[in-house]
């Protein structure tokens, strides 16, 4: 019903009924429009300069991987910036049998070496050997990051993509005249990715693994911290994976995972700029119209069981100390999951915040704090407070002081005041979101993927507006709880060896 | 309902031209054709106060905001040495410190509760002081920014909590190991110049706020000051309202003090800071040029061909083709004040480490010894060129330009001829400034790691030094 509706609209816009674009919000200016085989296309029209930002989300993340492939869509992300039948290559034809026996080989080599100290060393150097002689002679075929230089030669800029829990979103920003590019480039690539050099590149993303997460100590806490605050959800798994899980992730995963979650239907693409929205349904329906579509991504059915007491996580690093504290919680369109984003605020979103002005200012215990909701979105996540403390304070000083700022939510109801200046900073945020065109890209596709509507960006603030101090009182008293709770710490090396 | 929606969607289909293809449709992307893009680069408005403060004012009504930055002639460079750390503290406090009629409780909550920010810093070169508010609070927010700007009160306890938490950062300074080489880079490439200092407990505990406020007084001036301006206002309301608020403030004329210029002879060294990680960081350089020298387009497009993005040389072979890193680049920064730096880049897992060294060395030194391809000139031209428009996406972005030109003396025409001048560089040029720009065999290279793990000891690339890493207490 809904559907038919927006598309009545969109076909009385395609007739010539135009919409003035002058200093309106953003509930009049962004334009929907849904194709036959469920791909999802929002756009908002902005002639402040010639340039587009082109952004495309997948519904499938980290967490719709199976335990024998963490990693899976991170990797796939990497892998589909590696051409396709067309591009990247000089002959696909000939390219091709090589690739089927270099998946051969790997395969076979990846399970010596997972039977680890037990497996066969001659056989695994003979495999390996074997796999970089193909590898090479399939790279005479390779033409180096075709998609890159053709984008980068007609101007593009912010080429990227990003995997996390929710999602993978490949972006880029064109000069609008170039806009045609990235729909002839992104229908190819939907439909006829290759995922060539795939074990190079998975060797590359055991590099960004020990970039991000091996090598920084924060890094390594965030990573031990989630996955010690899940038992059973794979919203605690690490989006890049652990090491091992890389080390045996295959060719031909990726490509089960690539098969079942990458078609329109799974797809919401959103172009802001300086486009002519009539003219940029046609050309999305040439490239991508009659792209078949395949199964929606189904939900992920393991619940997180109720925590049954405080969980304690202790990383020893080379480092300075670090806290978190984290508490279980539902996720939107749970009421209380807009009570937190009020919490949020009222704890740490600027100088006047409760913990900046207590913690930092007053006390001085830590150097920073902050509060956020994580890991991801479309499950029920965590909220978090991250502290740096300040020497020569410890950090059982500074979860009592944090305690004690969380049983004030319980007791004491929060004043007019500080919910009215919360609901002036949505203000501001609304216009402020629409400055870069990037970024606007960004919330229609987040929040079209997570709230099921880009609307949520505008009914947000309406829906804060109704939060009350008794709901902010309830809601502290039920997820700011000792059994609820998790609490994450780095303790200095030289520390522990005390 | 259903069988409705469909027929709607049919029609539109057929008005929206759509192909009712039966098999998908591929066009090569490679042979498209594009119209030609109607670009001009957009103008701001420069004007001038009577005091002799440039304003850079650019309209722009589409969304209820105003943006404003000040532009100071201050910098880490006119710090004492023995008060290193100074500028940094005095750019934080100046905002977090409040003003002779608002406590710093009293700032933060006005501001905060319009949701307007003014935030300010100084770096190495300059000072800024930025405001941001929905316009309908824009009048209040402009005299916030004044009293900041113009009556900072340096509050006593707020100096004492930025010293301490700049104390902290010193502490936690070799936490990160990329932190960790940039920081040893820039002092190696520096050394003996204001720009190679940091910080340290003994610098930090010197400063009082009398320093402060001294060091405030000496650079806040209208004298050489600018002013952009972008957003939903009236320029002719905006340059009186700013004129009645600062066009008063004339303090003592005095010269800025001269900064020698530092050493650019490159210097062939090996630093070593060993640190328990599996993966090793690698940087490697040496001081580079400013932006008065007229090679700068070739060496821009050199750079870009041997470490910019995806498609570089150091990208290509180091993560794509041998899969040893997940990140690798170079830079040339082409100072706007001082010769800036030549910096490559990457961490690999340390059993790796020698062997991407030498990688990198070769790679770079393959720049000055044979010409570039035809393509890789073109990819890199047409890149810098047709990307030049994303410099000029917002209001914000265009007037920020247009005052940092004049604030560091670019010449003239700079942003008008830059693309006629990246589009003269020829393969010939390439090969000239690499070899005069690019130093191969005298590269300072820092390392972090565990050497332990090393393929191969650093020793073979030449004498090393370690750089010890002690936590201060």
């Amino acid at each position: 019903m809904m559907q038919c509706v927006k598309r009545i609209v969109a076909v009385a816009a395609l007739l010539g009924v135009t919409v003035s674009a002058h200093a309106q919000g953003l509930a009049d200016r962004v334009r929907e429009h849904t194709f036959a085989n469920g791909l999802k296309l929002l756009m908002v029209e902005r002639h402040t300069s010639p340039t587009v930002a082109a952004w495309i989300r997948y519904r499938v993340g980290s967490v719709d991987e199976r335990s024998d492939e963490r990693g899976i869509a991170h990797l796939l992300e990497h892998m589909l910036f590696k051409g396709t039948k067309t591009l990247g290559t000089t002959d696909y034809a000939a390219e091709k049998p090589l690739l089927d026996r270099i998946e051969v080989v790997a395969q076979r080599l990846t399970l010596e070496k997972a039977k680890r100290e037990k497996g066969d060393a001659s056989l695994v150097a003979r495999l390996e050997k074997e796999l970089a002689d193909l590898e090479k002679e399939a790279g005479t075929y390779v033409v180096k990051e075709e998609f890159a230089q053709i984008y980068n030669r007609n101007g593009g800029a912010n080429y990227n993509a990003y995997t996390s829990k929710d999602g993978t979103t490949y972006l880029i920003s064109l000069p609008s005249n170039k806009l045609e590019l990235w729909a002839a480039i992104e229908s190819d690539r939907m439909l006829n990715p290759v995922l060539r050099e795939f074990y190079t590149e998975r060797a590359v993303v055991m590099e960004e693994r020990r970039r991000s997460y091996e090598a920084e100590p924060e890094g390594k806490l965030w990573e031990t911290f989630l996955a010690s605050s899940f038992n059973a959800h794979p919203m605690g798994q690490p989006v890049i994976g652990w090491m091992s899980d890389i080390a045996n992730l295959t060719r031909t995963k990726a490509e089960d995972f690539l098969h079942r979650y990458y078609a329109p239907n799974n797809a919401i693409i959103a172009i802001v700029g300086d486009i002519d929205p009539d003219k940029t349904i046609a050309m999305v329906e040439r490239y991508f119209g009659a792209i078949p579509p395949g199964v929606p991504v189904p939900p992920v059915a393991v619940e997180e069981p109720p925590q049954q007491g405080e969980k304690r996580i202790e990383v020893v690093g080379d480092a300075g100390s670090e806290l978190m504290i984290a508490f279980h919680k539902p996720t939107l369109p749970h009421r209380d999951d807009l009570v937190f984003d009020v919490i949020d605020m009222l704890l740490s979103d600027g100088r006047t915040s409760r913990l900046h002005k207590k913690l930092v200012v007053e006390k001085q215990l830590v150097a920073g704090i902050g509060a956020f909701s994580a890991p991801g979105s479309r499950y029920p996540n965590l909220f978090i407070i991250s502290a740096t403390p300040q020497a020569p304070h410890t950090v059982a000083e500074v979860e009592a002081a944090v305690y004690e700022e969380l049983e004030k939510l319980k007791n004491e109801p929060v004043t007019k005041r500080e919910l009215e200046q919360i609901l002036n900073r949505l203000e501001y945020e609304e216009a402020r979101q629409m400055t870069s065109i990037g970024g606007l890209a960004r919330n229609l596709t987040e929040y079209e993927a997570i709230a099921g509507t880009w609307r949520y960006l505008i009914e947000h603030r309406r829906q804060v507006a109704t939060v009350t101090p008794e709901d902010i009182q309830r809601v502290a008293r039920k997820y700011f709880t000792r059994e609820n709770r998790i609490v994450g710490f780095i303790t200095p090396q030289e520390v522990a060896k005390q | 309902m259903n069988r409705l929606c469909r027929l709607v969607s049919l029609s539109m289909m057929l008005l929206s031209l759509a192909a009712c293809a039966a098999a998908p449709r591929t066009v090569d992307p490679r042979t498209l054709t594009f119209a030609p893009l109607d670009f001009t680069i957009p103008r701001s408005e420069r004007a001038t106060l009577s005091n002799g403060i440039v304003l850079y004012l650019l309209e722009d009504h589409e969304l209820p905001l105003v943006n404003m930055t000040a532009y100071v002639r201050v910098g880490s460079v006119y710090e004492p040495a023995e008060l290193t750390g100074l500028a940094g503290i005095t750019g934080a406090v100046l905002r977090s410190g409040g003003t002779t009629s608002l406590s710093p409780e009293q700032l933060d909550a006005e501001l905060e509760f319009m949701s307007s920010g003014i935030e300010s810093g100084i770096g190495e070169d300059s000072g800024t002081l930025a405001m941001y508010t929905l316009a309908k609070n824009l009048d209040r927010t402009l005299e916030l920014f004044t009293d900041v700007l113009l009556r900072p009160a340096f509050n006593e306890a707020r100096v004492e909590l930025a010293k301490k938490n700049t104390r902290e950062a010193i502490r936690r300074q070799n936490d990160d190991p990329k932190a960790i080489a940039g920081r040893e880079i820039h002092k190696a490439l520096y050394e003996g110049h204001p720009l190679g200092r940091e910080a340290t407990m003994e610098s930090v505990g010197r400063i009082s706020r009398a320093d402060l406020d001294a060091f405030y007084r000496r650079f806040y001036r209208p004298q050489g000051m600018i002013l952009a301006v972008s957003g939903d206002f009236n320029p002719a309301a905006m340059k009186a309202r700013l004129e009645k608020l600062l066009g008063g403030w004339r303090p003592a004329e005095e010269q800025l003090p001269p900064v020698a210029a530092p050493d650019t002879t490159p210097k062939k060294q090996i630093l070593l800071a060993r640190k328990q990680v599996s993966q090793s960081v690698i940087r490697m350089g040496h001081p580079g040029l400013e932006k008065n020298n007229p090679d700068q387009y070739a060496v821009r497009v050199m750079d870009y061909i041997l470490g910019g993005g995806f498609t570089s040389r150091l990208t290509q072979e180091i993560r794509s083709n041998q899969g040893l890193a997940y990140h690798a680049g170079s830079r040339f920064d082409i100072g706007r004040r001082f010769p800036g730096t030549f910096i490559a880049e990457t961490e690999t897992k340390s059993a790796s480490t020698a062997k991407v060294i030498g990688l990198m060395e070769g790679i770079i030194a393959d720049m000055t010894k044979t010409p570039v391809s035809n393509e890789e000139l073109q990819q890199a031209k047409e890149s810098i060129i047709n990307s030049f428009i994303f410099g000029f996406a917002r209001a914000d972005s265009v007037v920020n330009q247009q005052a940092r030109l004049e604030f560091y003396g670019f010449p003239a025409g700079y942003l008008e001829n830059f693309r006629a001048n990246i589009a003269k560089v020829t393969r010939e040029d390439v090969l000239r400034v690499g070899r005069n720009y690019l130093h191969p065999d005298s590269l300072t290279v820092v390392v972090v790691g565990d050497d332990k793990k090393f393929d191969q000891p650093l020793a073979v690339f030449g004498t090393v030094r370690e750089i010890p890493l002690e936590t201060a207490k």
